[in-house]
């Protein structure tokens, strides 16, 4: 390749992943080179300057058409800016947690780390959001994952965190190798690793019913996969031994910006090349994702079912969390499953409802989970009393995981049930799993708030909130209540810029 | 069919070679119980240990060190298994390819300065 050709490329598209990946560099030498003796904040809010910079100028390229560099393996489309805004928001709130994260269990000696493995991890979540390629698509799913493995395990002194960290590793290598042996199946029978002309050859492929069988199992090895990404039933066993063990910042960016890159990469390898191919030899069949969605509508069934119903039993709060998060998983699923015409819309804003009230939570878990030194449900017990608006805000933001009318939960909620109905023959066992089983998780959601609103409190000691935490805590109940009220910012501003995502096969 | 029967013998030789190997040992264990004489005795079924008496446990621990040493080693090791095809063609490959390398080893080089500043190059 020559100079010219090199330079002709439109780099500048890049930028927010520059910026990144520039902010990690720096900050991993000036951990280096800084004495021992000074405070790795500062660290942290440079990271935080950094993200917030990546998305200043990601706000720059909203109107730019449909771009792709290095021969289509980097692509800016609508897709990827909306989900990498998510991304990039969430990690903002992560590392805002983290910097007010207590530095013990050895994490003192590795905060510098500590901050730049976040930025490491949302580098790759990045990548993944705009990829056209499965080589990058793997090399930002690796790039997130082995990062995340390090962040769980970083409080090296903490016995949960090791364990926590051992299981994510083997579950993680598992998945990622059915995840390849799926791909590897699909780039077999096309020849090629690009998305788009993988989704060209088989659209044309007609295929024998040989091709047919060969591209089912790697439809199901790369659902099963990434279903452990997602942390969906029945692949969501590592998820609460991860989440109860991994310090909180870290646990909410697993919840939030993990999950998230889950969801981007299942929606761009499957409606991208599984949409495409024709489920029977005809060409005018079904395509494979539509005629094998009841597969993924019963993960998505089971997901809700099981998150839901064990949460119940659960008494340590980051793991019912934990359960909570998977059920989350499982009603994201159901937009999934409908491929319906708000398909998109119902994902971004349910991600994007679910990112700020779950931030919430966490800062209010981290910050409650340190003070009491336990994660039992029973410390929530008299925070009203203890601190009024910290247990009306952890309030707000349950209700607005439970779904109340008037939050953030409600209009995704809503939302992914009106989209179930929108196809044709409608989802009505699956929406109805949702309403149910949302009926079941207000039983958890609310034992947190009897503790705190109805128990007495075992001590009255005040609690003493961080800065970076106040604005975590602000930022996320503004944002449930705001999109609770006003959907219409969060939709007005997805139709605006982004078309309804129709250049995602462009 | 000519094709194919080149192929085949090519495996041929393999196959050949499967069987020296497979005669090889048990031909020269089976002449040196031949030839050699039987005498045993105490003192030869006792351990062998370069002529001294064997003591210890035989599963020693040897120093963590060594392995983050072989790692280190591992990683440069495979840098210059990069750098030397890269030599080669480099007329070839034009500025793209420098501007890659030069990326490479920019990223290596703050690997090694992170691994000194860590500690690891330094033998406690």
């Amino acid at each position: 390749m020559e100079l010219e050709q090199l330079l002709d490329f439109k780099w500048s598209i890049m930028t927010p992943e520059f910026i990144i990946l520039g902010v990690a560099t720096l900050l991993s030498i000036l951990d280096l080179f800084m004495p021992k003796s000074m405070d790795r904040k500062i660290l942290g809010w440079i990271g935080v300057a950094g993200i917030a910079a990546a998305t200043v100028s990601l706000a720059g390229f909203i109107d730019e058409p449909v771009t792709s560099i290095l021969f289509d393996t980097f692509r800016l489309d609508s897709f990827a800016k909306a989900f990498k805004f998510i991304l990039l928001i969430g990690s903002l709130f992560v590392l805002l947690l983290a910097i007010s994260f207590e530095k013990k269990d050895g994490l003192a000696e590795f905060a510098g780390e500590f901050y730049y493995l976040f930025l490491t991890a949302l580098l790759g979540a990045m990548f993944m959001a705009s990829s056209g390629d499965l080589i990058t698509l793997f090399i930002g799913l690796e790039l997130l994952t082995i990062s995340s493995w390090v962040l769980v395990g970083v409080t090296k002194r903490n016995k949960k965190s090791n364990e926590s960290a051992m299981k994510y590793v083997i579950n993680g290598g598992i998945s990622t190798a059915i995840t390849l042996f799926g791909l590897s199946y699909i780039y077999g029978l096309t020849g090629t690793t690009n998305i788009k002309d993988m989704s060209g050859t088989l659209m044309t492929m007609g295929g024998s019913q040989n091709q047919l069988y060969l591209l089912a199992i790697a439809f199901f090895m790369t659902l099963v996969g990434l279903s452990f990404k997602l942390a969906t039933a029945p692949f969501h066993m590592w998820a609460p031994d991860v989440y109860e063990g991994a310090p909180t910042p870290v646990t909410a960016f697993l919840s939030i910006v993990s999950k998230t890159a889950g969801f981007v990469i299942i929606v761009r390898i499957f409606v991208s090349i599984f949409g495409s191919v024709p489920a029977t030899g005809a060409q005018d069949a079904l395509p494979m994702l539509l005629h094998l969605q009841d597969y993924i509508g019963f993960l998505a069934g089971a997901t809700m079912i099981i998150g839901n119903v064990i949460a119940l039993r659960q008494r340590n709060i980051k793991r019912m969390f934990a359960y909570s998060s998977i059920a989350h998983a499982g009603y994201i699923l159901v937009a999934f499953t409908s491929m319906s015409y708000f398909t998109f819309d119902a994902i971004w804003f349910y991600l994007l409802a679910y990112l700020f009230m779950n931030v919430g939570a966490f800062a209010i878990i981290q910050l409650v989970g340190a003070k009491a030194g336990s994660d039992d449900i029973s410390a929530y017990a008299g925070l009203y009393r203890r601190a009024p608006i910290l247990a009306v805000t952890f309030a707000v933001l349950i209700l607005s995981l439970a779904g109340i009318p008037g939050t953030a939960g409600f209009i995704g909620k809503l939302n992914i049930f009106m989209g179930a109905f929108a196809t044709e023959p409608a989802h009505y066992v699956l929406a109805s799993i949702l309403i149910a089983t949302s009926v079941v998780s207000y039983f958890y959601y609310f034992g947190i708030m009897t503790q705190m609103f109805f128990r007495p409190a075992a001590d009255d000691s005040k609690f003493n909130i961080p800065v970076a935490l106040l604005v975590v805590l602000i930022g996320s109940v503004v944002g449930t209540i705001a999109l609770g009220i006003l959907p219409n910012i969060a939709f007005d501003f997805l139709h605006d810029n982004f078309m309804q995502f129709k250049d995602f096969l462009q | 069919m000519e094709l194919l029967n080149l192929y085949q013998n090519n495996y041929l030789i393999v196959f050949v070679f499967l069987c020296l190997g497979v005669i090889l040992p048990v031909v020269a264990l089976f002449l040196g119980k031949l030839l050699r004489p039987y005498k045993p005795s105490e003192a030869k079924y006792t351990t062998y240990e370069s002529g001294i008496e064997p003591f210890h446990d035989s599963r020693v621990q040897f120093n963590v060190r060594y392995y983050i040493f072989a790692l280190m080693f591992v990683i440069f090791d495979v840098e210059t298994v990069f750098l030397y095809p890269w030599a080669v063609a480099y007329d070839n490959l034009g500025i793209f390819a420098l501007i890659e390398m030069t990326i490479f080893v920019f990223m290596l080089i703050i690997g090694l300065v992170y691994a000194w500043k860590k500690k690891v190059l330094k033998w406690i």
